[in-house]
């Protein structure tokens, strides 16, 4: 069975630098994972060092504006799931797919009914899919995705961040996702922030999984554009990504 | 019977996706090109189980390489015929990748396989092996083909030489689907992807229509359907046919009854005011009437300014969607256009007065050479008074009616229908449909169809077990 994780949170939580560190942690101990980018308002490419080229809504568009061109008789599973395969970045342990532009107008109804079929079959094929997904959870709403083994909410220290937590936590209860379990983890920890999360996280009735410290190595790399896949053993964030992965038995 | 192949052939292994990382070559592909064919031969050109290669084989191939690749079968048999290659071709893409360590993406010369290097190091070795493991699924699961032989060819110039053929092929083959019609065929298919939101829409998809949100055609269905029978696309006996001109089928009817509980018990396809298809809210384009011409306006998704009657788009999107049938407004796909029954109950082309000019040039090659400078856009008239006068300029066929009506009507009450195709009657007063609960004061005035005629009321009570759900008054037809 492939273990499903998504990653989600309000812009500025570094996230998105949460996600990369799971799926460094994720490739190392040998587990194939198939990534998803499904934040427009991010860039997960950026922070694993690759470049994507096409993205999901690309290839739905190209779909939506072939509809009247394409021979009649022709698969059109067979042609959308062809091009998804096309567009997925292949990478050293891991598979990436962007998710990208937002629909246009126009009925997209069959297209996602396409979609969920294949997306369903290609997770299939991983240990683990991890989602960087954008707070509002827009492509489980959409059941792109149908299940979340492990929803993690990244948030900063503010007591208005651990707010965002407990938004999320209901809207989940909204979708029609099934979702197992939600921790959160607060990033960009200090000395001086540790005691207050911790106790607003309990406060809020959250489940905190683990602290990221504020980490030099991260910001000097994020200023520079560089990937997070590399790391070294020794930086205070992947330390604690460590942990928090022992504690998810990932 | 598999023993004899270093792979294991099973469904389960359909969906298995060989990463870069595990792939030991890649044969055609969006990088490379090739193509799979399969072709019905006479008896005596078709030796069974032959197998021949142009080019290198497997072996020869080196660890991460491409190479293109085309396949092509020649089927033969007593009940072989030409219209059954494209359906054999489709089970290739099933059958190869019911082969571990082998998937097939894709179709026609566009197609894309990988052999992972697991297989390779089972023994996977030849496509000889590949090809006999795929001639003896034929057999076994399409009984109705006696002798097959495969050619497969990894050589590019060879490939380039007869790409060209295939393509010929997929040419004349669809020159032949386009000339499908709802009389060839036994099965429609039903779709309920917008139920969600329009809960009684019906939506019916047949050779000479197109599904509303012009995505999902006949063969899609039937793909869809074939796949998943119970899933949101699914087959529709179409039962006897009841009305040629107006396209009403008893198993489209009694669809409409179950789809939609209750509410419509009769759709007629190719019909504008009688009991027209239900519209449900994704549709790409929709029609209006236009009573002061008599004639039937339409206005796409994309056309951003004001129709003749004054009003946009969104607006009587607003009011035609939800899974109802409206009479005076009908949603449709663009494709509807082209279809050779295209309202044809109410008149086809020449009952159609305006339309957008982009939308007018997007489907002018199935507009009747005669009308084509007939039909008014935005750039000819803008309101109802000037289309008028263009209509009248013009000649339009439409005006035809106008003296027809103008000299009939002081006769209309011994006036019988005249062949079947029915004046809208939208004078009438619409029958009002009133839900419990709704505030006094606000009385939508939905249209309903059928309210022909006069005299007398007729009361239905419907779903009345205990309580009474609702009551509609409308005058009896």
């Amino acid at each position: 069975m492939t273990r499903i994780i998504a990653v989600t949170g309000k812009g500025g939580t570094g996230k998105t630098a949460i996600t990369t560190l799971l799926i460094r942690h994720l490739t190392k101990g040998n587990k194939v994972v198939l990534a998803v980018d499904a934040d427009p308002d991010t860039n997960l490419p950026e922070t694993l060092g690759c470049k994507v080229h096409r993205t999901i809504g690309d290839v739905k568009e190209f779909m939506h504006e072939e509809r009247e061109n394409l021979p009649p008789d022709v698969n059109k599973q067979s042609i959308l799931e062809s091009k998804i395969y096309e567009i997925i970045e292949e990478l050293p342990g891991y598979d990436l797919l962007v998710m990208g532009r937002p629909e246009g107008a126009g009925c997209y109804c069959y297209v996602n009914n396409l979609l969920r079929g294949i997306m369903n079959k290609l997770v299939g094929n991983y240990d683990v899919l991890i989602i960087d997904a954008e707070a509002g959870l827009e492509h489980f709403s959409r059941k792109i995705f149908r299940q979340i083994n492990d929803l993690i909410v990244v948030t900063d220290g503010s007591r208005r961040g651990l707010g965002t937590a407990e938004r999320i936590r209901e809207l989940v209860e909204e979708l029609e996702t099934d979702v197992d379990h939600i921790y959160v983890i607060a990033n960009k920890v200090t000395d001086s922030t540790r005691e207050t999360i911790s106790s607003t996280a309990a406060e809020l009735g959250l489940e905190l999984i683990g602290m990221v410290p504020l980490d030099e190595m991260i910001v000097q790399r994020d200023l520079a554009g560089q990937s997070l896949m590399e790391l070294p053993e020794d930086s205070p964030a992947v330390k604690e990504i460590e942990n928090i992965s022992r504690k998810l038995n990932l | 019977m598999a023993d004899e192949f270093p792979f294991e052939i099973s469904p389960m292994f359909e969906g298995e996706r060989i990463r870069k990382e595990n792939m030991y070559v890649e044969l055609a592909g969006p990088k490379s090109i090739g193509f799979e064919l399969v072709r019905a031969a006479d008896m005596n050109d078709v030796e069974d189980g032959k197998f021949t290669l142009i080019g290198p084989d497997l072996a020869d191939m080196a660890e991460g390489s491409r190479y293109p690749l085309a396949m092509i079968y020649k089927i033969a048999g007593e009940l072989v015929e030409t219209d059954l290659e494209s359906i054999v071709e489709r089970r290739n893409h099933e059958f190869q990748n019911y082969i571990q360590g082998l998937m097939h993406l894709n179709q026609r010369d566009d197609v894309w396989l990988r052999v992972s290097k697991d297989a390779v190091k089972k023994g996977l070795n030849s496509f000889e092996q590949i090809a006999k493991a795929i001639m003896m699924l034929f057999k076994n699961e399409l009984p109705f083909i006696e002798k097959v032989e495969t050619i497969y060819i990894t050589d590019q110039a060879e490939i380039e030489k007869e790409i060209e053929m295939a393509r010929a092929v997929y040419k004349a083959r669809d020159d032949r689907t386009k000339g499908l019609h709802d009389e060839d065929v036994d099965t429609f298919y039903g779709c309920t992807l917008c139920q969600s939101f329009a809960p009684t829409n019906v939506c019916v998809i047949t050779p000479d229509r197109i599904s509303l949100c012009g995505a999902i055609n006949w063969f899609d269905g039937r793909a869809a359907a074939k796949v998943d029978p119970e899933g949101p696309q699914f087959a529709i006996e179409k039962g006897e046919l009841l009305d040629a001109a107006s396209g009403e089928y008893s198993g489209v009817n009694a669809l409409a009854k179950r789809l939609s509980s209750g509410e419509y018990d009769r759709i007629k396809l190719h019909s504008f005011f009688e009991y027209p298809h239900t519209s449900c809210g994704c549709f790409e384009v929709v029609g209006f009437y236009i009573p002061e011409v008599d004639g039937i306006g339409w206005v796409d998704r994309d056309f951003a300014g004001t129709a003749p009657n004054g009003l946009q788009f969104s607006t009587m999107a607003g009011q035609t969607g939800g899974g109802k049938q409206v009479v005076g407004f009908l949603g449709i796909g663009v494709n509807y256009f082209r279809s050779p029954k295209f309202i044809q109950a109410d008149g086809g082309w020449e009952r159609v007065v305006w339309m957008p000019n982009m939308l007018k040039q997007k489907v002018v090659e199935s507009i009747p050479q005669e009308l084509k400078d007939k039909i008014a856009t935005e750039e000819d008239v803008k309101d109802v008074e000037s289309l008028k006068n263009f209509l009248k300029e013009k000649d339009h066929p439409i005006i035809k009616r106008w003296i027809t009506e103008e000299e009939e009507a002081p006769a209309e009450e011994e006036k019988e229908e005249v062949s079947g195709i029915s004046q809208p009657q939208l004078q009438q007063p619409p029958v009002q449909y009133i839900p419990q609960n709704m505030p006094s004061g606000f009385l939508p005035s939905v249209p309903m169809t059928g309210s022909s005629g006069s005299g007398g009321v007729k009361i239905v009570l419907k779903n009345a077990k205990v309580t009474v759900d609702r009551i509609i008054i409308k005058k009896i037809e």
